[in-house]
């Protein structure tokens, strides 16, 4: 290495060591002019995370008379990680987001997709349906949530409906039933999205070119061929976007849930948010909250990188 | 191959008539040009023969048999389109091989047909790179295989050379020419370049605000052109128009241009037409078909603009109604405020009713 350096030209050190001199000055001017952006996210994301890590692995809770600054004396050794290994109803309310998850997100992602590709044709009432359709997303969660726990009263407007199809008196209790209030609630969660979804797609339907999808015809393409074979693989990115939103929007699900059943009947309709609520603010020991909530957004991260990975390649190939 | 028959078709969108009615008969291995300004029709007519749009009224016929109700993708038309709306997110292969794909043909054979193309249309080496960074000659020619794969009986071309930069558009018209030979196809070819009609097209059909102009081949559009808008619109510059009534003198007919004096005598087959038709005319000549000279008998005109594009210099004389274009050689020693006389060829005069813009005496 030193032996190649000195046959090297004086002129071509001199230009190398004077790039970084500059690069370098740069830099310093970046790092002022970003320096309160920095300190804001120091404060509103370092700082917090650093805080979590920290009261995770103790016993700290807000009723222990010690500042959160010297829970360190409460230190467990990190008990609260392998309770949260133990804990089958951490286990369980995660296996039930993810059932929630699996055929709430599919369900908004294909009704989405019937919906733009109806609306990428033309027919009457075009607009009013359009603003019809796109109303559930702009519903308050917490209101949805008061009007689908109406909804689904055992002498409510659901039961009242299909007693009229089945032709005698419908009485089912959806909200204390253990199976039925889950099939309830992610009723809820598919009005209330598919109209997100169904945006997304026709957007990125709409960006569909029409001069190939026109080429694609006069080539012999039947309508589901079109649609297999240049819209779909055109649509790839906006889909895995759509995709990636509803899935940790999903995974989040709390309001309309927490309002229509509370989590209940027992625990039956208990999902991570909800559990994390039920521990944060009934048995007030925010160390372990700490720990399950790190635990998610490490789960919640493995599947953002993999759907920006996913993204960032097609986006590649479409360029 | 096929031949297409035009029987009065009509398109109208809504209150705008964009075809007026227009009858062309384009007959089989033809290399047929629509031309025409935009708005004249041409992409309209052209889209109606690929079954994109439908006729307000009349019919379309590819070998007798009546187009009406055929789908686009069962008129055995191949399309090639002004961007070449190429499937970027495949392969050059498949692109290719998109057509006879979708109709469900054996893989076998898709590889032997594409195969055959592409080495038809020197694409062997790219078969396997993405169709989303090639050249502009290359998509053109992934967008012709890929019409090509399907042997259609007719192709139809939508203006694809206009995204293509001057320079290259002489290497683009060339290579299309060779393929027109090659696949011995009937390809109609819209487009508002009358240079690429006129070096490419075995006949041009000539279209302004929905009405066919006129139809004939290069060479008989821009010698005899119809009416004033194919005599303005054929050439660069176009025609020179003037004003003007015919009159007696001792040489024969001349026509009286007014402010302008008088024209030289015509030819005596053209006075003959010209005799047995009254009212005012346009007297009609090619900027590259008049000499110029300081002294003599026809018409004196001053030069307002000398415009030198290299092999040749045009000048403007005349102003308003009287304006002029003359076409005349690179090194023309002329100042701009010279009255210079303007004699236009005897057998290049053509003569169009004032009135109806048709010519008269054409022959």
């Amino acid at each position: 290495m030193s032996a190649a350096s000195v046959s090297v030209p004086e002129d071509s050190v001199a230009a190398v060591a004077a790039a970084p001199r500059g690069r370098d000055e740069g830099a310093r001017l970046g790092f002022r002019l970003t320096l309160p952006a920095q300190v804001l996210v120091l404060f509103i994301a370092a700082f917090p995370l650093l805080m979590q890590l920290y009261i995770s692995v103790t016993d700290w809770g807000p009723l222990g008379g010690t500042g959160w600054w010297s829970a360190w004396r409460l230190w467990n050794n990190f008990a609260n990680y392998t309770d949260l290994a133990a804990d089958m109803r951490f286990w369980h309310a995660l296996g039930r987001t993810g059932l929630v998850m699996l055929i709430c997100v599919p369900a908004e992602f294909l009704l989405g997709l019937a919906l733009a590709t109806l609306f990428t044709g033309d027919f009457p009432g075009k607009r009013l349906f359009y603003s019809i359709l796109l109303m559930p997303m702009m519903v308050v969660p917490a209101v949805a949530g008061y009007m689908f726990f109406m909804l689904f009263q055992s002498g409510g407007p659901v039961n009242d409906i299909l007693s009229k199809f089945v032709g005698h008196p419908v009485t089912i209790a959806w909200l204390s039933d253990p199976n039925l209030a889950l099939i309830a609630v992610m009723i809820a969660d598919i009005w209330q999205w598919t109209p997100l979804m169904f945006l997304i797609l026709l957007a990125g339907m709409v960006g569909v070119p029409e001069d190939q999808m026109k080429a694609a015809t006069l080539l012999g393409a039947n309508a589901w061929q079109r649609f297999t074979t240049i819209v779909l693989p055109k649509m790839k990115a906006i889909i895995i976007i759509a995709l990636a939103i509803r899935v940790i929007e999903n995974f989040k699900i709390f309001d309309t849930l927490y309002i229509m059943t509370g989590g209940g009947p027992g625990v039956a309709t208990e999902t991570i948010s909800v559990y994390i609520y039920k521990v944060t603010t009934q048995d007030l020991i925010w160390g372990y909250v700490a720990a399950i909530a790190l635990a998610i957004l490490i789960v919640l991260s493995i599947v953002a990188v993999f759907a920006m990975k996913r993204m960032v390649a097609s986006r590649e190939v479409r360029a | 191959m096929s031949a297409i028959h035009l029987n009065s078709l009509v398109k109208r969108f809504g209150d705008f008539t964009a075809l007026k009615t227009m009858d062309l008969e384009i007959a089989n291995g033809e290399f047929m040009a629509l031309l025409g300004p935009s708005g004249c029709g041409k992409s309209t007519t052209m889209n109606m023969i690929a079954g994109m749009e439908e006729p307000t009224s009349g019919r379309i016929l590819f070998d007798g048999r009546d187009m009406a109700g055929v789908p686009m993708g069962r008129r055995g038309v191949g399309f090639v389109f002004q961007n070449y709306a190429i499937f970027t997110h495949m392969t050059v292969r498949e692109n290719l091989s998109y057509g006879p794909r979708m109709h469900g043909a054996p893989k076998a054979e898709i590889d032997k047909r594409v195969t055959a193309i592409a080495g038809l249309l020197q694409l062997d080496g790219l078969l396997d790179r993405k169709a989303d960074r090639l050249s502009v000659n290359i998509l053109q020619r992934v967008a012709i295989g890929r019409s090509a794969i399907m042997e259609p009986a007719i192709f139809l071309l939508d203006e694809p050379l206009s995204n293509v930069d001057a320079a290259f558009r002489a290497v683009m018209r060339s290579e299309l020419k060779h393929l027109q030979r090659q696949f011995r196809q009937t390809m109609v070819y819209v487009t508002h370049d009358q240079l690429e009609a006129m070096t490419m097209a075995d006949r041009i059909a000539v279209m302004d605000h929905g009405v066919l102009q006129q139809v004939g081949s290069p060479l008989e559009v821009y010698n005899n052109p119809a009416n004033v808008f194919v005599a303005r619109f054929i050439g660069s510059p176009g025609m020179n128009i003037l004003k003007g009534r015919p009159a007696e003198s001792d040489g024969g007919l001349v026509i009286d241009l007014g402010p302008l004096g008088v024209t030289p005598a015509l030819p005596a087959e053209l006075a003959a037409a010209l005799r047995r038709h009254d009212g005012d005319v346009l007297y009609g000549f090619r900027p590259e078909q008049a000499s110029l000279v300081r002294e003599g008998r026809g018409l004196s005109m001053a030069v307002t603009f000398v415009e030198r594009i290299g092999a040749r210099t045009i000048l403007h004389l005349g102003e308003g109604e009287g304006a002029v274009k003359v076409v005349t050689d690179n090194d023309a020693r002329v100042t701009v405020g010279e009255t210079l006389i303007v004699i236009p060829d005897m057998g290049s005069v053509r003569i169009f009713d004032a009135a109806t813009g048709r010519a008269i005496g054409g022959r």
